[in-house]
C-alpha cells in the first residue's frame, strides 16, 4: 500500500483551514444575504423550482406560500437594514414524519396522504424562530420503515450521484436534496441509522445526535426508544450549527435533554490526545465488502500515521445486533402505529362494523414492509413470545449498553463503515427484507446505545461513522473534521 | 381453543401473515447467552419525579382544533361520524 505523505498541519497543534468544498453552506449563503448579492426571495424561487422539476422523487409536498412568505419577511429585515440571524434565510427540507402546522404531513404512506399537521414539531419550531425557511416536505420510507426509500407510496428515491442506485433510507429523500443543493441542510429521522445509512449513499453528512439531545416531540414515532432528530448537510460546520439551534430539554418530551453548545471554532483544530477504537468483527468477517474493507483499513493506516493511538475492540456480532433493534423496534412500532385506525384521522375505509373498519383501514393503507414491522412487534409482545423474545432482547440490549460503556472507557472514539456492502440498485433490496435488515448491521448498534454518530462521506465507498459517549458531539465532529484532511 | 391469538386479529390487519424474514431475527435472539451481570445493570433512561412536566391541561389554540376536525376521516350534518361500536 503506497504510503501518503504526511500533511504539515499534522505535525501541530495549530487551526488548520479546511477544504473549500467544506465550507458552510450556511455561512455562505448567509454572507450573500448581508451584502445583498443576492435577495432571499429569488434564493427561495431558485430552490423551489428546482424542487418542483427533481428528477430523484425526493419531494413528498413543497411548501411554495409558506417559503416565500418567509423569504419576504427577511428581504424586508435586511432592506430596512436590520440585522440577521445565521440561519435566517437559509433553506431547509424537513423528512415528512415532522409536523408543521398546516402543512400535508403524510409518513410517505396512503394512510396519512391527506393528513394535515395540526402543531408543529419542537425541532422545526426552532429552526422556524431562528428564521430558516421551510422548502419541502421530504419522501421517506414510509413511517421509517426501510433502508432505501422504496417503501414510499410516491415512488423510489433514486440516489443523487447515480441515479439507477437507491437513496437509502429512511430519511433518502433529505439525503438527495441537501446532496444536490436543492435545500442548505435538511431534517431527517435516525431510528436505527435512517440518516447516517442515507448520508453515506449520497456522500454528505449526517448526524444522528445522543438520544435525547433533541426534542421527539412532533416526530412521527417509529420505536421512542431509538428515534432521534438530527441534520443532513455539506459540511461539518453547519451540522454543527443546526445543532446548536434544535438542541435542548423540552417540557414536550421528558426523554429530552440539556446539552452544552457546540463550539464551532475548536472543530477546525487538531484534536489531541483522542484515542481511537473499531470493531473489529465488523471488518474481520466474510459480509463485509472486500472493497469497503479495504479502504476503512485504509483510513485506519492513515489514523495511525498522523500519530493516534487506533485500537481493534471486541463487539457483538451483526447478527444480534440486528436481531435485538428489529425485535425492540418492531414491538415499538407495533404499539405507536396502533393509534392509525382511520378513527380520528387518516384514511379510513368502512367496515361492517368497528374491528372491520380497523383491520380494513389498515390492511389497505399500510404497505407490505410497515404491515411486516406491525406483524412482527404484536408477535414478541404476545403471550408465549414476549418472555422469550421480547425481554431477552431487552436483556441484550442492556449488555451491548453496558459493552459500549466499557468500550469509551478505552477509546474516545469508535470508528466503523457505514455499510458492509456498496449502494444497492433500485428494486434490488425491497423484495428482500432480510438482506435489507442486515444491511443496517453497522448503524443499528449505536441507536441502542443511543449514542452520538455522524457520517461522513469518505473513509470507504458508503462514508465512515464516527462514534464518541454519549453528548460528545463536539468532539466526534472535530475528530472528522481531522479526518477530512488526510483523505 | 387456542390462547394464541392470530397475528391478524392482534395486528388489526385483515389477512396479515408471519413473516420468515423477521422470524429469522427472532430465532437469532431465542438461540442468543445473556450474561447475568450485564442484563442486571441498568443503564436504562428515567425521569426524576421532579423533573416531570406539570399536570395540568394546556388549552390547544383555535388553529389546531380547527384542523383537529378537518382531519376527522368522516363528518355529517356538523357531527363527526365514527363506525358503530355497539351492534343491535
Amino acid at each position: 500500500m503506497a504510503i501518503s505523505k504526511k500533511p504539515p498541519f499534522l505535525n501541530s497543534d495549530k487551526i488548520f483551514l479546511l477544504k473549500t468544498n467544506e465550507m458552510s453552506l450556511i455561512q455562505k449563503i448567509h454572507n450573500q444575504l448581508v451584502g445583498k448579492e443576492i435577495t432571499c426571495t429569488a434564493l427561495v424561487q431558485e430552490k423551489l423550482n428546482l424542487l418542483r422539476e427533481n428528477k430523484y422523487n425526493s419531494v413528498n409536498v413543497v411548501l411554495d406560500e409558506l417559503a416565500l412568505e418567509a423569504a419576504a419577511k427577511v428581504d424586508a429585515k435586511i432592506n430596512n437594514g436590520e440585522e440577521i440571524g445565521l440561519l435566517e434565510g437559509i433553506p431547509f427540507g424537513i423528512k415528512d414524519v415532522y409536523m408543521v402546522q398546516g402543512t400535508y404531513t403524510s409518513a410517505s404512506s396512503d394512510l396519512l396522504k391527506n393528513y394535515k399537521s395540526a402543531y408543529t414539531a419542537t425541532a422545526i419550531q426552532k429552526l422556524l424562530d431562528a428564521g430558516a425557511i421551510p422548502m419541502v416536505k421530504e419522501n421517506c420510507d414510509s413511517f421509517g420503515h426501510g433502508s432505501s426509500s422504496e417503501n414510499t407510496v410516491f415512488g423510489s428515491v433514486k440516489n443523487a450521484i447515480n441515479t439507477s442506485l437507491v437513496a437509502g433510507g429512511s430519511s433518502g429523500g433529505s439525503a438527495v436534496n441537501v446532496a444536490a443543493e436543492y435545500t442548505v441542510f435538511s431534517i431527517g429521522g435516525d431510528t436505527g441509522g435512517s440518516i447516517r445509512q442515507p448520508a453515506g449513499y449520497n456522500k454528505i453528512y449526517g448526524l444522528k445526535p445522543t438520544y435525547g439531545r433533541v426534542s421527539r416531540f412532533g416526530l412521527m414515532a417509529y420505536a421512542s426508544s431509538t428515534d432521534t432528530v438530527g441534520p443532513l448537510a455539506k459540511s461539518i460546520e453547519d451540522i454543527a450549527i443546526v445543532m446548536n439551534v434544535i438542541s435542548g430539554k423540552d417540557s414536550k418530551d421528558q426523554t429530552s435533554i440539556a446539552s452544552e453548545k457546540i463550539e464551532t471554532s475548536v472543530l477546525t483544530s487538531k484534536p489531541n490526545g483522542v484515542r481511537v477504537g473499531y470493531f473489529k468483527n465488523f471488518i474481520e468477517n466474510d459480509a463485509i465488502d472486500p472493497v469497503i474493507k479495504t479502504q476503512f483499513l485504509a483510513t485506519l493506516e492513515k489514523i495511525k500515521e498522523a500519530g493516534y493511538s487506533v485500537e481493534a475492540l471486541d463487539f457483538f456480532d451483526a447478527d444480534t445486533l440486528v436481531s435485538t433493534y428489529y425485535t425492540l423496534a418492531m414491538a415499538e412500532t407495533a404499539s405507536n402505529l396502533s393509534r392509525l385506525d382511520g378513527t380520528n384521522y387518516g384514511e379510513r375505509v368502512e367496515g361492517k362494523n368497528l374491528k372491520e373498519t380497523y383491520m380494513v383501514t389498515r390492511s389497505e393503507n399500510f404497505t407490505e414492509e410497515t404491515q411486516r414491522r406491525i406483524v412482527g412487534g404484536n408477535q414478541v409482545l404476545s403471550q408465549g413470545f414476549s418472555d422469550a423474545i421480547y425481554l431477552k432482547g431487552q436483556q441484550l440490549r442492556k449488555e451491548i449498553e453496558a459493552a459500549f460503556e466499557s468500550d469509551f472507557d478505552k477509546v474516545d472514539i469508535v470508528l466503523s463503515p457505514v455499510t458492509p456492502s456498496s449502494v444497492p440498485k433500485i428494486g434490488e433490496v425491497l423484495n428482500n427484507p432480510h438482506a435489507m435488515y442486515l444491511s443496517d448491521a453497522y448503524t443499528v448498534g449505536f441507536s441502542l446505545g443511543q449514542l452520538p454518530t455522524l457520517t461522513c462521506p469518505f473513509g470507504t465507498e458508503t462514508g465512515i461513522q464516527v462514534t464518541g459517549a454519549k453528548n460528545k458531539e463536539q468532539t466526534i465532529l472535530q475528530f472528522a473534521n481531522f479526518l477530512n484532511q488526510v483523505q | 381453543m387456542s390462547k394464541i391469538m392470530p397475528v391478524d386479529l392482534l395486528s388489526s390487519i385483515k389477512g396479515a401473515t408471519s413473516s420468515k424474514a423477521v422470524d429469522q431475527l427472532f430465532e437469532v435472539i431465542k438461540n442468543a447467552e445473556i450474561k447475568q451481570d450485564a442484563s442486571n445493570k441498568n443503564t436504562y433512561n428515567a425521569v426524576s419525579i421532579e423533573d416531570l412536566r406539570a399536570d395540568v391541561v394546556e388549552n390547544s389554540s383555535e388553529i389546531t382544533k380547527q384542523i383537529i376536525k378537518e382531519n376527522f376521516p368522516n363528518q355529517k350534518n356538523g357531527y363527526l361520524v365514527v363506525s358503530k361500536v355497539i351492534e343491535g
